[in-house]
């Protein structure tokens, strides 16, 4: 083919001057710029600097994410667990301060105008939520709203919640009137005398603490079936049951009240503790970790190879990593991480390095890529670790959440049912400020991203 | 210049050209602007320069004929009779990334056999980094500042750390998106591998996948951020900002996008097209092939990882 035919074929001059190609999106009518400015300006309403987004997710059968639950007959197409975290209206209707995850129960502290402080729901087989009866003698055993639990208070109104800890059947308010306690008490982990026998479906005793040995309390922890709770001067104490040591009292007994824990942290000021189960885990203001309890899993290497410790220990091979900021003791395996935003993990289980690596008596770094920091988010530190019994969490200075761990009823919060062996980024629509891992659900309290 | 010969630099245009798209243009006719350019340029090089030899015809009949015809001249061959030398339906040239109509930048053109370069480079998915700009307080019913004002709200309620907020938020969702993409077994210990590395390319070309994003710019309602993505289009990065706004409790167009880098190649690379003219077209040519040669990845990768 000559190459003036070709031109005839393909006239070059008609495509290039086609309108499409001089002008780019065509438009039916020219946009007049004098019709924005008869329009209204909207004002988007912005949140109040207390409001906080309210995530959960895990399993739904138990109460604790205040979903009502029906039978699978009933509703063939029910979902169990929530795969995802789901916001729950609870955080719009109320300012939630602070929350705490037990085993199966949840509860929230908020900031109210009235005498309502602190919301349970979820297993109340033994009051740990507070007396909820529908009629005389007939209290509730799972409750799958969130109920106002009544605490005695000697100004209802005023009083304010600053923690609330849960632990397998019992509760922990610590307000600024002192620590109440609610729940079993078998082991004497609520602080108070064991009565033999005694019936806590249907009690309504709320034991009540306002200091010990002239002290005010500043924070408060509830293991297992054990109760740990922090002075303002740096001194431990505890209460509970204590077969595996983990109320650090020297002997493997219940302790039916605060006792003051001794061993390598006497004398040392304690800012810090974390307890999930039977292994007990503080820090003092130097950055140094202390242990004990139960250390069948390696948490806590011994000379003698025992696997339980009574004593507060001084871990020395925590040494290398720095000073320590934030730990977290989960059913068997523990995590700390130091100034720079580094975690590290040691134990047994899924500990986060992939999943070849199944235990560790030494603490292994978890890369920081994995928690986000890469040429992109640099300035990306980990501020915060949470443990589960067998999952673990982080909570970045950016306000990712970042989840692994067994998945039991989907308790990561990642979309599916699977085990997940490195840390993974959980899809939260907020900028989280504070996490809480229960057995088998999380709660996620969040700020929004503009206010 | 190194050749003068027509014939020479048309054999030296061959690779990858990185031009500079203007906004409110589009690849295509930029595409048919080079051709032109090219083909005007390669026919002034040597304008009377005719190759075929003159042969005498020895016919006859058209002796006669001949005798009074200037043999110095073999008038086949003459651009009036024959058309020019270098025809543009000659000169293959593709593009490795699609620029939309409003988007400016770097873009890069494969010449001739460097088609199959930019082909590659296009397969390979390098990540790009854009400069985009926005307004806050008008949404426009394109995304774009030249489409109509649909709703106006107010703006002066978000402060920057409400931005650093919500980009840092997109960017690790985002993240996280890469992994699922990735199309690797989470359960493995590839994937926590992988992982541990940084960052990967997804598997898919269809889905956008931003590594980072952040503002750097913020006065006003006008804000500028600068984003570094993969797998991107022009719609996603216009709707991209009107979900900012949104989140922000306000709304927002987008009043440009720039894009400053891809894969190599930067805005110091690309040729502006005032300067389009064959000695600085094969300047251009010589240093993308030299970037390349540098950088084989660029056209054949080995790893997942992002590079």
């Amino acid at each position: 083919m000559s190459k003036n035919l070709r031109q005839l074929v393909l006239p070059s001059n008609f495509l290039r001057f086609s309108k499409r190609y001089l002008h780019g999106p065509k438009r039916k009518y020219p946009v007049n710029k004098e019709e924005a400015k008869k329009l209204p300006v909207f004002q988007y309403p912005v949140s109040k600097s207390s409001y906080r987004r309210v995530f959960a997710w895990g399993n739904i059968h138990t109460g604790a994410l205040g979903i009502p639950y029906t039978d699978k007959e009933q509703r063939p197409d029910h979902t169990h667990f929530i795969k995802y975290p789901k916001r729950i209206t609870f955080g719009e209707k109320h300012e939630v301060t602070t929350a705490a995850c037990g085993f199966g129960f949840t509860v929230f502290a908020v900031n109210s105008q009235d005498e309502n402080k602190v919301y349970g729901m979820g297993i109340n087989t033994d009051s740990q939520i507070g007396y909820h009866e529908v009629r005389h003698g007939h209290p509730l055993e799972i409750i799958f709203i969130p109920k106002p639990i009544h605490l005695p208070f000697k100004n209802p109104v005023e009083s304010k919640v600053l923690k609330v800890s849960a632990g397998r059947a019992h509760l922990a308010i610590l307000t600024d009137e002192g620590l109440f306690t609610l729940g079993n008490n078998a082991y004497g982990q609520c602080g108070r005398k064991i009565i033999p026998e005694e019936n806590y479906t249907m009690s309504n005793y709320i034991h009540h603490i306002s200091d010990v040995e002239g002290e005010n309390i500043i924070d408060v922890e509830c293991g297992q079936d054990h109760s740990l709770i922090l002075t303002e001067k740096g001194k431990v104490y505890s209460c509970g049951w204590g077969a595996d040591g983990q109320t650090g009292l020297g002997h493997y007994d219940n302790a039916p009240e605060f006792t003051r824990v001794k061993g390598d942290i006497e004398g040392e000021n304690i800012v810090k503790f974390a307890s999930r189960s039977d292994f007990v885990l503080a820090v003092n203001d130097k950055g140094e970790v202390f242990g004990w309890g139960n250390t069948e899993y390696g948490q806590l290497t011994l000379s003698d190879g025992s696997q339980q410790v009574a004593t507060p220990t001084h871990m020395k091979i925590l040494e290398q990593v720095g000073k320590v900021k934030s730990v977290a003791s989960g059913g068997s395996f523990c995590l700390a991480v130091n100034e720079d935003g580094q975690v590290f993990t040691w134990g047994y289980g899924l500990l986060g390095v992939g999943p070849n690596a199944q235990q560790s008596r030494e603490p292994i770094h978890i890369p920081d890529t994995l928690f986000g920091r890469n040429d992109f988010q640099p300035n990306s530190r980990v501020e915060e670790v949470v443990c589960g019994l067998f999952n673990a969490a982080a909570v970045t200075n950016l306000g990712d959440l970042y989840a692994w761990g067994r998945n039991k009823n989907c308790c990561l919060g990642l979309g599916n049912d699977k085990d997940q062996y490195f840390p993974l980024k959980v899809s939260l629509g907020g900028f989280v400020k504070k996490m809480y891992c229960g057995v088998d659900h999380c709660i996620a309290v969040c700020e929004p991203f503009c206010m | 210049m190194v050749a003068q010969n027509a014939a020479a630099m048309w054999n030296a245009l061959r690779g990858i050209v990185c031009v500079y798209k203007p906004a409110e243009a589009s690849v295509r006719k930029l595409r048919r602007d080079l051709i032109m350019k090219i083909c005007k340029g390669l026919n002034e090089v040597d304008e009377n320069q005719y190759y075929r030899p003159f042969k005498p015809h020895t016919s006859n009949a058209t002796e006669l004929i001949q005798q009074s015809v200037d043999r110095s001249v073999d008038l086949r061959d003459h651009p009036l009779v024959y058309g020019p030398k270098f025809d543009e339906l000659d000169l293959s040239l593709s593009w490795s990334n699609f620029l939309g109509w409003n988007t400016s930048g770097v873009l890069l053109f494969g010449l001739r056999s460097g088609t199959q370069s930019a082909r590659y480079i296009r397969e390979n998915r390098s990540s790009r980094a854009y400069r985009i700009k926005g307004v806050f307080g008008q949404a426009t019913d394109t995304g774009f500042k030249n489409g109509k004002v649909v709703e106006r709200s107010t703006w002066r309620h978000i402060k920057p750390f409400h931005f650093d907020k919500i980009l840092s938020a997109m960017q690790a969702a985002h993240q996280k998106k890469m992994f699922e993409m990735s199309g690797i077994d989470m359960q493995s210990q590839l994937a926590y591998e992988l992982a541990a590395q940084g960052p990967i390319r997804p598997i898919n070309s269809k889905l956008p996948i931003i590594y980072g994003i952040k503002c750097i710019d913020y006065e006003g309602p006008e804000f500028t951020l600068e984003i570094q993505c993969i797998n991107e289009y022009e719609t996603y990065l216009v709707g991209l900002i009107h979900e900012i706004g949104v989140r922000l409790h306000s709304t927002a167009h987008c009043t440009a996008i720039k894009c400053i880098r891809h894969s190599y190649f930067n805005l110091d690379h690309a040729l502006l097209s005032r300067h389009w003219d064959l000695k600085n077209i094969l300047q251009n040519i010589r240093m993308c092939n030299r970037i390349l040669a540098e950088n084989e990845h660029v056209l054949k990768q080995t790893s997942i990882a992002l590079r």
